[in-house]
């Protein structure tokens, strides 16, 4: 008997939280830095990313599992096959998406919150904040655009993670799994899981754009 | 309080200059009026004197000090007592309200009664509570100027505020920006196309700017009227 759908959808949610959660802090960070950049060269970062978020997911896989095959640099880590390298590979998988969602407001928006704190008299360390406040929304949408890239990839959870059932099987690499034992049914409930999953989550990403942005 | 341009020039690109050597001054209490056709450089040399934008070259003197030169403290004590208004607003998420009060919460000192005068006074008492998206142009204008007079700034500065506006928020805006100077004793500069005979009344001076240079200075003889 096959593991139950419901032990691989939360290992799924949990797997590709903290996958995009972790890439959408390093993607806030390396906003907040680029913003620092001239528009050119703002735009040159933005562009490069922007090619990565077309990168396959299972040459993102490749990448990771040599970095961490027995005779790999992370080698010695022994984390390869668990869900912690999942999570490694979704994090690169997420990090493009996560950061061309949010960067180009950053820029846009950095400019018109400072010239707002400076007219009012106000010093320029009253930025950040303001511009945080003003950047929620983005910020929300920008994590649950990755978070389900995160969720709906196949390549890294099953280079790096091997759909070991009980352990690192997510509801991709189960999806594919069963299919190929000829297990219809079961992989047909599992890929309604993730369309539901998704759908909701574009359903949070209008809502958050359409009535959280301006309120 | 005096604040004076010298020898200021100014380029956005740093190949050509959008100011060129402009030396002014400007003291409170008074009221000065820029004027000039598009382009010609009137928000440019407002956000130099409102400290928002630093020239290219030449000085910004207050009270005879380089603004500049100071040190962060000194010129954040200096920035907190000037309002410059943009000519198109700059709104942020939230209400109406949130708005008006942004710069009093900045400052850590939001004054209800201050904001609720300011609010009814320019007709915004039926929207304080709906979203700036779904402003009209003119009541977003009004927004932004509200948000400076809640301030109670000693020097504003404001950039076109008559476009979008009807005569009667007009009219209270020339009797707001009155009282700063006649009763606060506080300097009020403005670019503006239009000329409202209550407004040539009382300036103090009228500055033409055409292309980057002024082209001519004038007091007003009919001041203090
Ligand atoms: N951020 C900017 N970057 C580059 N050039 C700019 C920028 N802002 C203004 N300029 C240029 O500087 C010149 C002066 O512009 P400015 O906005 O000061 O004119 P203005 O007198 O306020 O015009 P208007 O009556 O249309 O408001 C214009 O040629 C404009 O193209
Ligand atoms: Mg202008």
């Amino acid at each position: 008997m096959a593991e139950s759908i419901f032990s691989i959808t939360i290992r799924s949610l949990y797997v590709s939280s903290v996958a995009s959660l972790l890439a959408f802090i390093a993607a806030t960070l390396l906003s907040l830095v680029a913003s620092q950049l001239t528009r050119r060269r703002a735009e040159m970062v933005l562009s490069f990313f922007e090619s990565l978020v077309g990168v396959p997911t299972t040459v993102i896989g490749l990448l990771v599992y040599m970095l961490l095959f027995p005779g790999g640099p992370l080698g010695f880590l022994r984390i390869l096959y668990t869900p912690y390298a999942i999570i490694i590979g979704e994090f690169f998988v997420a990090l493009p998406m996560a950061f061309t969602t949010m960067f180009r407001h950053f820029y846009s928006l950095r400019d018109s919150v400072r010239e707002l704190v400076l007219s009012l008299g106000e010093p320029e360390k009253h930025v950040p904040r303001l511009l945080l406040r003003e950047l929620t929304p983005i910020l929300v949408s920008s994590y649950l655009t990755s978070f389900s890239r995160a969720i709906g990839e196949l390549g890294v959870a099953l280079i790096v993670g091997g759909g070991i059932e009980g352990y690192t099987n997510v509801l991709t690499t189960a999806i594919a799994i069963q299919t190929s034992i000829g297990n219809y049914e079961y992989a047909i409930w599992i890929g309604l899981i993730l369309i539901l999953i998704t759908i909701a989550i574009t359903f949070a990403v209008k809502i958050v754009g359409e009535y959280i942005l301006w309120r | 309080m005096e604040i004076a341009l010298e020898n200021v020039w100014h380029s956005y690109d740093g190949e050509t200059y959008v100011l060129r050597n402009i030396s002014l001054r400007f003291r409170s209490p008074g009221t000065y009026l820029l004027i000039g056709p598009n382009g010609a450089g009137k928000t440019t040399l407002l956000k130099i004197v409102s400290f928002i934008i630093r020239p290219s070259r030449g000085r910004v003197l207050v009270d005879g000090a380089s603004f500049w030169d100071l040190d962060n403290a000194s010129r954040d004590s200096i920035r907190g007592s000037i309002v410059y208004v943009h000519d198109k607003p700059i709104l942020v998420r939230g209400t109406v309200k949130f708005n008006v009060e942004l710069g009093l919460r900045l400052k850590k000192r939001v004054d209800e009664s201050i904001v609720e005068y300011y609010i009814t006074r320019y007709g915004l008492k039926e929207l304080e509570n709906k979203s700036v998206n779904r402003l009209s142009a003119g009541q977003a204008k009004t927004v932004s100027i509200v948000r400076a007079l809640v301030t109670e700034p000693t020097v504003l500065v404001l950039d076109e505020p008559f476009t979008y506006l009807d005569s009667t928020r007009s009219t209270l805006l020339i009797e707001d920006i009155m009282r700063i100077v006649r009763e606060r004793g506080g300097m009020v500069l403005i670019a503006t196309h239009y000329m409202y005979r209550e407004l040539k009344a009382l300036a103090t001076e009228f500055v033409e700017i055409v292309n980057g240079e002024i082209s001519s200075h004038a007091k007003n003889v009919f001041a203090n009227s």
